[in-house]
């Protein structure tokens, strides 16, 4: 018993070593550059990582990013000037897009389309709209020579909140001796990610249940919510009818919102159509952020509506 | 609870400390304490069945001792038999094919142009495990009936014995001449027997985890929609099934035995790589040994197995593969694929080739299979393939349609995973599972037979990368058999 008890943990151990090996030779693992909150409470990356973000067990999604010196992932430095012509995106996973290479991004691509312009993409994953106002707000000085901003619109997460307090919590956690650990050890930052700790995490944790039985009603007020939220972001940080446009999918918006844009001349770049038209899928099929051809479809929108 | 659960990996190491540590030295405390882990184990999941298997302890405890009275007494004897019978098939028949029965009947009538609108139908949960430990405690009052058994006047021993944990809700099927002499004695912890569990518990994770919750996902997709697949998906998707029911219940079986010997007990074999029989015959040697056998002890032999007449013996033959199938679930399926199987079967028995390849396998001598056996081989895995067609469809229409979509849908079409993973993934992952599983053939007790310690080790740190990537979040994690 004494050799079995003595070399169980030695195998174990051994063989723990063993996969940490495996994961980062295969590189199974995904990169998650550093957060802080800057001096202006904006929420964003440390410049100047560069690495590679996996998505899937088998290395399915491998792309690189690369963090420019404002923080945000991109292919190039935002300056900027009058006598250019810029246009800055601002939202949430899908335009920080870590799911591509970075020089394959949304703002490369409509630079592509559009001759002389350049594209700033203001991405960061769990980005809301109260996010994306305040930091137009921070950033006041560098908006004043963008010519165009799009700021995109995810109808059912982005509306949460009518007013801005940075996420301290999300960052003290990130950087946390925990989570540290978690991000230094590979094998389990790899297994973490797969859902592997799922089980351990969901014995420790106990599930609340909702009823249902009022759930359209529940919609109806949670459309009202959505509404005056937005509504107090703007009369907080103003919005620049001029030069603002929301990106959003029809589809997944309610109708009492799309119809308060309307009446006041809020400009919307909606991509339902282009999308359901699509012969070809417009997401990844390892997640539901957009693929390839979807963000070609989402340039491709934009591009024609700025023309 | 499962074995591939949190819960099960907590629940393992604890139960095995305390049985080693603190209830070693009196076989009889320790026993307690397997009857209350194991009835833990299987409360987890409704603790209220857990007195369907007190009752069935207690049934066939007390019916023992009633035969073995009357041993010299045969018609007494049989009356007992039949008590344990009656109550063993009873709860059995009630809570797994009541509504067979009661649907069959209104089917027959609807056929013969009576509408019955039946209010009998009834809301039965299938207790788990409750085809698998009814049958263990039968064959204890067979032994006994049969003289092969002496009763045991040890009511813990014996409760232990029928609610033993790691073979409890799906086998293997143990006879008490085995298991139960086992749980009689005293248990010596032997490392070489512990370090051989913890190798099969790995195989068996590996098989369930890797081979059959992985592709689960491609099986269910393809059966569900089948009406839109050509034939080229069609068979695929029940050639996966092959390989995913295979490593879904032999990985269970691996995992069992190999829990069993960490607490000093040796289990049966229940598979003995099925996938390289040269005929039925030979896998119905290999595949779910532990049924198969006592089908053949207490129902083949009792018949006059192959001492009859050939005509007899073709009888039989049927017999058993349509009760084998019936064994399986409530649904004509099963039974049209018991009968497929006889239909297999009978050829190769009227051939005298049924014993052929019971103490060999395939390239015993040779190394490498010869083209023959490969055929052979292949032949026996496409038969055996198709008539899971009827174990996998909802109901026996579904199944000929099935067959019929790939007669006159045969085209080849590429088929795309219904989650978007690359196919191919799947392709080199079974094909070096047959490749490893080829290599080992020889011993089903000893997966990591390699004489090298780094050769082994090595093996060991791959099968469980296999298992990070392949492993499944989404994916419902219990065990096929469990429906049993």
């Amino acid at each position: 018993m004494k050799k079995f008890l003595f070399k169980v943990p030695i195998y174990i151990l051994g063989l723990l070593l063993f996969l940490e090996v495996m994961v980062r030779i295969f590189h199974l693992y995904t990169e998650d550059p550093p957060r802080y909150i800057d001096d202006l409470l904006v929420e964003k990356r440390v410049p100047g990582h560069q690495g590679y973000a996996v998505t899937g067990n088998r290395n399915q999604n491998f792309s690189k990013f690369n963090i420019n010196g404002d923080g945000f992932n991109s292919h190039i430095e935002f300056h900027p000037t009058d006598t250019s012509y810029e246009i800055a995106i601002i939202g949430d996973s899908f335009i920080e897009g870590f799911h591509q290479d970075y020089d394959k991004s949304i703002g490369v691509k409509i630079e592509a389309l559009m001759d002389t312009v350049q594209v700033y993409q203001f991405g960061y994953a769990g980005y809301d709209l109260a996010n994306q106002m305040h930091l137009i707000n921070a950033y006041e000085d560098k908006f004043e020579d963008i010519d165009r901003i799009i700021i995109y619109l995810n109808y059912q997460s982005d509306l949460g909140r009518g007013t801005y307090e940075p996420n301290y919590g999300r960052i003290k956690m990130l950087s946390s001796p925990i989570f540290k650990i978690r991000d230094n050890i590979k094998l389990l930052s790899y297994g973490s990610k797969i859902g592997i700790l799922e089980p351990v995490k969901k014995l420790f944790s106990s599930k609340g249940f909702k009823n249902n039985s009022n759930l359209d009603e529940d919609i109806v007020n949670l459309d009202e919510q959505y509404l005056a939220n937005f509504q107090s972001l703007v009369s907080l940080y103003g919005f620049d009818k001029t030069k603002t446009s929301i990106l959003l999918d029809s589809r997944t918006t309610s109708t009492m919102f799309l119809e308060y844009c309307r009446k006041n001349q809020i400009d919307i770049i909606d991509f339902a159509e282009i999308f359901t038209k699509s012969e070809k899928p417009v997401t990844l099929i390892y997640d539901w952020h957009w693929n390839n051809h979807g963000r070609e479809l989402i340039a491709k929108r934009i591009t024609e509506h700025l023309q | 609870m499962l074995f591939n659960s949190i819960e099960f990996l907590l629940f393992l190491p604890t139960v095995f400390v305390l049985y080693w540590f603190l209830f070693k030295k009196n076989v009889r405390i320790q026993n307690i304490f397997l009857i209350l882990a194991s009835y833990l184990f299987y409360g987890w999941w409704d603790w209220r069945f857990l007195v369907l298997i007190f009752l069935s302890t207690v049934v066939d405890f007390l019916v023992g001792q009633k035969i073995y009275e009357h041993i010299n007494d045969k018609q007494k004897a049989r009356r007992w038999l039949w008590v344990s019978m009656a109550f063993n098939i009873g709860m059995l028949g009630f809570f797994k094919y009541s509504n067979f029965f009661v649907d069959s009947f209104i089917d027959l009538f609807l056929a013969l142009g009576y509408e019955i609108k039946s209010t009998w139908t009834l809301r039965v949960i299938l207790p788990v495990g409750i085809s698998f430990y009814t049958f263990q405690t039968m064959s204890y009052s067979f032994d006994i009936y049969y003289k092969k058994l002496a009763p045991t006047k040890n009511f813990i021993a014996f409760t232990a014995f029928v609610s033993f944990f790691p073979q409890l809700v799906a086998g293997p099927i143990e006879r008490a001449s085995n298991l139960l002499s086992q749980i009689s004695n005293n248990r010596i912890f032997r490392y070489q027997q512990a370090t051989e569990g913890m190798k099969l518990i790995l195989w068996g994770l590996f098989k369930k985890i890797v081979i059959a919750d992985s592709i689960a996902p491609i099986v269910d997709d393809i059966f569900a929609n089948y009406s839109t697949y050509p034939a080229s998906t069609l068979i695929l998707g029940v050639s996966l099934f092959s390989f995913q029911v295979y490593g879904d219940f032999s990985g269970y079986s691996d995992i069992a035995i190999g829990t069993a010997k960490l607490f000093g007990i040796e289990l049966k074999s229940n598979f003995k790589f099925p996938n390289f029989s040269r005929n039925v015959a030979e896998y119905w040697q290999r595949w779910h040994v532990s049924l198969s056998t006592w089908f053949r002890h207490y129902l083949y032999i009792p018949m006059g197995g192959s001492r009859v007449s050939k005509a007899k013996s073709v009888r039989n033959i049927i017999v058993i593969f349509l009760v084998s199938g019936f064994w399986h679930g409530a649904n004509w399926t099963f039974i049209f694929w018991g009968a497929l199987h006889a239909l297999f079967y009978i050829p190769v028995f009227l051939m005298g080739r049924n014993r052929m390849y019971a103490h060999n396998v395939v390239g015993e001598k040779t190394g490498l299979p010869t083209p023959f056996e490969i055929l052979q081989v292949l032949l026996t895995f496409g038969l055996v393939t198709f008539s899971r067609i009827f174990f996998r469809s909802p109901t026996l229409s579904d199944s000929f349609s099935y067959i019929n979509t790939i007669i006159t849908d045969f085209r080849y079409e590429p088929y795309v995973h219904p989650m978007g993973y690359r196919m191919l993934d799947f392709y080199v992952l079974l094909g070096l599972f047959v490749f490893y599983e080829y290599l080992i053939r020889k011993d089903d007790r000893n997966p990591f037979k390699f004489k090298s310690r780094a050769i082994r080790f090595i093996i060991y740190g791959l099968v469980i990368l296999f298992m990070l990537l392949f492993y499944d979040d989404g994916v419902d994690r219990s065990f096929i058999y469990f429906q049993f």
